[in-house]
């Protein structure tokens, strides 16, 4: 363990965007929020419909105010999500293949550490390590924005809502953390790819990574009139945003509005998916892929 | 006797349907012994390391430490410490880092040991491989080095590209704080005079053969260099020097396993240098 700890230290040693990144964000949003509040004093909360029954259920319904604090909040992750998948695809690319352009495999490949655990230790930074400082920074971040929000809101309607629940707090990160994990796993075959490409590549790994799956998708198309390779590729790379396709859904009558937080709510949660079987043909997908990567360290040579 | 630290039988290794480039070699290196690989570029020096360190496929047979590189290689590699050239340790380490991560990954690394080392040179623990000058790089080697318990040390070019004065301090360390009868050491090197006084063995290769395994103390009894004059030359061609050299209208003649009693009459005697056998070897027929 204390081995794996170092190893993933090592990479964020050597890809300092991942750790600083997602900082430099977490501290802008958070600077943006107290500024907003303290400097400028307004919030604005633009609610359709009739704001007074929206009001009177946030006073009385504790769930509805709950999950719609956590919708709130919840958006607060989005961007770092985004930032996370960004990053993590360029350091997966960049992982196994700067090692050989520096020589500097030599160096790591003279210390006792298999193969195996030096690409696990790689999988390990874009499945675990980069979701866990995500996290944490949204949890930090999302507690301080929530504080310094939460002085302005009280005196105001909504007042309710900035009542600070202990155990919606933790349900929320709870959720987050969950997304951030099952994101990971349904990418598994999309980062056991780029670990392969990483290793392989001679030069170019970016257009390795993209090119193949592109030609084989037009080949296909081209040859034989289907598109059942594009449309895999695609519903791999998109299928995961399915889940949250409920955040669209817009209503103003106040009847349906309790119904349509409680639906954004459910939208946060990425779980379900574990219940679908194209996640798990993914991680079958993602097995001989990662073997292939380690395969690929231990005899390739050309470095030297 | 102990069992040898690097046992090599029929080792052979080509790309694809090429030529071998290593063509069968057979050499074992005992412990506390300190060898020198040699041999002009692409004569397969680092082949043979690589394949020592199982770095790359190869076929016959070949144990290192009674181990097979290619099956154990991470069992190997505790116990082997190995150096390449000054330009593969990534820009971006910081030296603690450095010594941070072979804390973190090598059970037999002296941490204190190292930090000892470094204290006495001008390496900060604070600065990049990339600010570091190659001198700077080879005091960090040799750090890990002496902090590392290995039982084999392979050397690939350590000193490439350095000046005189810090190959000296590098060998010398090597020898005086690092070397012991349970170590053993290969090294690769173009510089041979360089590590001529520091060898107990030679392997030179050429083509990928090997053309001659032999003990450092015995070369003095396998080799020897005449020195002749043209009236000489025919008589001392027929005894079958391997190398022959014009100098000043003399003629040096270099021979293996000869009877001196017999060149004794054509010249001069004199025991040829460690580089002198090894541009005859290179450079001589090829039988």
């Amino acid at each position: 363990m204390q081995r794996l700890i170092t190893m993933v230290r090592r990479e964020f040693w050597e890809h300092r965007a991942l750790f600083w990144a997602p900082l430099i964000v977490a501290a802008l949003f958070v600077s943006m929020a107290v500024f907003s509040v303290f400097l400028d004093g307004s919030v604005s909360i633009s609610i359709d419909g009739e704001d007074a029954n929206f009001f009177a259920l946030l006073e009385a319904d504790p769930v509805i105010r709950g999950q719609l604090f956590a919708v709130w909040m919840g958006a607060l992750a989005l961007p770092q999500f985004g930032l996370g998948l960004i990053l993590v695809f360029f350091y997966l690319l960049d992982c196994l293949y700067a090692e050989r352009r520096d020589r500097s495999i030599l160096f790591w490949k003279s210390m006792p550490v298999s193969d195996a655990s030096t690409v696990i230790s790689k999988l390990a930074v874009a499945m675990l390590a980069v979701p866990a400082w995500i996290w944490m920074l949204t949890m930090v971040s999302g507690l301080v924005i929530f504080a310094a929000l939460s002085t302005q809101l009280s005196g105001t309607p909504i007042q309710a809502l900035a009542t600070f629940s202990i155990t919606e707090w933790f349900a929320l990160q709870g959720f987050i953390l969950g997304d951030l994990l099952v994101a990971a796993l349904w990418f598994a075959p999309v980062i056991a790819y780029l670990l392969v490409v990483s290793a392989f590549a001679k030069r170019g790994p970016f257009l390795w990574a993209t090119l193949p799956p592109l030609a084989l998708a037009v080949a296909e198309r081209t040859l034989l009139g289907t598109s059942y390779l594009g449309q895999f590729f695609i519903e791999r790379l998109t299928g995961y945003f399915s889940v949250f396709s409920t955040f669209n859904t817009r209503t103003s009558d106040p009847e349906l509005l309790g119904a349509t937080i409680a639906e954004a709510y459910g939208g946060l949660n990425a779980l379900p998916l574990l219940a679908e079987a194209s996640t798990w043909v993914g991680v079958l997908l993602a097995a001989p892929l990662l073997v292939l990567a380690i395969r690929i360290r231990r005899w390739r040579d050309d470095a030297l | 006797m102990s069992e040898p630290v690097i046992c090599a039988k029929q080792l052979r290794k080509r790309y694809a349907r090429g030529p071998w480039v290593l063509d069968h070699l057979d050499f074992e290196v005992a412990p506390g012994r300190i060898v020198g690989l040699m041999g002009p570029n692409g004569a397969g020096k680092t082949t043979v390391l690589k394949t020592i360190l199982g770095l790359t496929p190869f076929e016959g047979e070949l144990t290192v430490l009674g181990k097979d590189p290619r099956r154990e290689r991470d069992a190997l590699m505790r116990e082997v410490c190995f150096i390449a050239d000054v330009a593969v340790l990534p820009k971006w380490l910081r030296v603690r880092q450095a010594l941070d991560y072979v804390e973190g990954v090598h059970p037999r690394f002296n941490r204190l040991r190292a930090e000892d080392v470094l204290a006495n040179t001008d390496v900060s623990l604070t600065a990049k491989v990339g600010e570091l000058s190659k001198g700077m790089i080879t005091q960090l080697h040799l750090a890990m080095i002496l902090a590392i318990d290995a039982r084999l040390l392979v050397l690939d070019e350590p000193t490439l590209g350095l000046d005189l004065l810090y190959r000296r301090t590098f060998y010398e360390a090597l020898l005086n704080d690092y070397f012991d009868q349970a170590r053993t050491i290969l090294v690769t090197t173009h510089q041979v005079e360089e590590v001529e006084y520091l060898l107990t063995d030679i392997l030179l290769l050429r083509g990928g053969r090997l053309v001659l395994d032999c003990p450092t103390d015995q070369l003095a009894e396998r080799f020897v260099q005449l020195i002749t004059t043209q009236e000489h030359l025919a008589a001392a061609r027929a005894l079958q020097p391997i190398y022959e050299r014009e100098v000043f209208g003399r003629v040096g003649l270099i021979y293996e396993s000869v009877d001196a009693q017999a060149l004794r009459p054509l010249g001069e005697l004199r025991t040829p240098t460690i580089a002198d056998v090894f541009v005859a070897k290179m450079q001589g027929v090829i039988e």
